[in-house]
């Protein structure tokens, strides 16, 4: 549990220091959300769109975030020191993880705002059920993101290999968030159905990820 | 030196299932060609004959490969990894049958070559998953390594198609793919081809797994002798092998 903290106290500490995960990241979303506008025509059905759209930006900053996440590891060796901490390597996972779903929750919160923005939609009354949906989406995102960003890093295409690992194991948390943030947007009900596969491919990517970090690490 | 045994082995199994193969694909032929016609769809409904069975070999090998490599992070034994591998190379080329023969079918019973239907989108999907297995084993250095990185990917592949199959029924994808499989009722004189099919799709999987298993063993062996020579500073001629 210490480790726990004391990675995800890292973490949060050295982007403190530069910032420039953030703000990439915060900037990365703004830009897809921008160029999502002009390619979907608002005004023909852009209210059933939003929930799709925004959540493609959601899933495109956090594959950005996700690759800066071990990067900077790979500076002196940085990575073979966490590896070597005597700890469970389910906990470095755990500290890594939560780092990358905060700043990601962060990111969410200002997409978000600028996202009713420019298509209209009414985020704002159902602000609470939307945070537990993004809040989940985003557990997906970061849990199996996490562990393949620590995989992808030592690949010869790190950049690529990301997205081409994350994005095809992504659909059930993709679907479930846009089916209940459409439902919020619709003014009804969290639909149980759609947030019960959040929360068992949360509990499944996290249990998968936590184990299997052990093996990613064991260099 | 004289081989070890699973050096003879995997050989002598691969060429008693060329012939298993043969004999497979011959009485699989006969039994197909004289199947008789299905009412409604006519002869394109015989592709069921090749694109059911595909997608079972798929989903075989990419089971296995989540075994093989469960099996590697456990034992560390290289032949475990080279299981793995070979199962995710012969299950996506299965699973590229299972995607061609789909949409053909498809084209001439329901008017489109592709629709967001349930299985068809979670076969899609995990194709995308095992065509990243591979990169992601070209992509990375090191024997070791690669094993280790492509065991645990293999193993997330197939803990998500459980959860595909949930998230694509939540989006309404349960639509327009044939149903009368699910409910066992093929029709009089179906049975027999269609299982057989099946048969010939496992052996033909088999073949391909171990010629496949075979070739990883070959180059592990090079790479081994390569390196001794080497170690023993060789001119690199081939003829130092």
């Amino acid at each position: 549990m210490n480790v726990f903290l004391a990675v995800l106290w890292k973490d949060l500490l050295t982007e403190w220091r530069d910032r420039d995960r953030l703000v990439a990241m915060g900037i990365f979303a703004l830009l897809v959300v921008i160029v999502l506008y002009f390619a979907a025509a608002p005004g023909v059905g852009s209210e059933a769109r939003a929930p799709g759209l925004l959540w493609v930006a959601y899933v495109f900053a956090s594959v950005l975030g996700l690759n800066r996440a071990f990067a900077l590891e790979l500076e002196n060796e940085a990575l073979s020191g966490l590896a070597l901490a005597p700890a469970d390597r389910g906990w470095i996972f755990l500290g890594k993880a939560a780092a990358s779903l905060l700043l990601l929750l962060i990111i969410q919160a200002g997409a978000a705002a600028v996202f009713a923005l420019a298509f209209d939609v009414a985020i704002a009354p159902v602000a609470l059920p939307f945070a537990l949906v993004a809040f989940l989406g985003a557990l997906g995102l970061c849990s199996v993101g996490t562990l393949f960003a620590a995989i992808a890093v030592r690949t010869t295409f790190r950049e690529v290999m990301l997205p081409l690992l994350l994005l095809p194991l992504m659909i059930p948390v993709i679907l479930g968030s846009v089916r209940a943030t459409n439902a919020l947007l619709l003014e009804e009900a969290l639909p149980w159905p759609a947030i019960r596969l959040l929360l068992v491919t949360d509990a499944v990517f996290l249990i998968v990820s936590f184990i299997s970090f052990e093996y990613v690490l064991d260099d | 030196m004289p081989p070890s045994s699973p050096d003879r082995v995997i050989p002598t199994l691969h060429r008693a299932s060329t012939v298993a193969l043969g004999v497979c694909a011959i009485i699989y032929g006969i039994l197909v060609v004289n199947a008789p016609l299905d009412s409604e769809q006519g002869v394109i409904q015989k592709i069921l004959y090749i694109h059911v069975p595909c997608a079972m070999a798929a989903y075989l090998g990419f089971l296995l490969t989540a075994i093989g490599g469960g099996l590697y992070l456990w034992k560390r034994d290289e032949r475990f990894d080279r299981f793995a591998a070979s199962a995710a190379e012969v299950g996506v080329f299965f699973c590229a049958l299972v995607l061609v023969t789909g949409p053909i079918w498809g084209r001439g019973t329901w008017g489109t070559w592709w629709s967001w239907d349930l299985r068809l989108t979670v076969t899609l999907l995990l194709f995308l998953v095992y065509l990243s297995y591979l990169l992601l084993r070209s992509f990375t250095e090191g024997t070791e390594r690669t094993a280790r990185f492509a065991a645990v990917y293999g193993i997330a592949g197939l803990a998500v198609i459980p959860l595909n199959y949930f998230a694509i029924d939540l989006a309404g994808g349960r639509s327009i793919h044939p149903q009368n499989l699910e409910g066992g009722s093929l029709g009089v004189g179906m049975v027999m081809p269609f299982a057989m099919g099946a048969v010939t799709a496992i052996v033909a999987f088999s073949h391909l797994l171990l010629g496949r298993i075979d070739i990883a063993r070959l180059r592990a062996q090079l790479a081994e002798r390569e390196a001794e020579r080497e170690m023993r500073g060789g001119d690199g001629s081939p003829w130092d092998i």
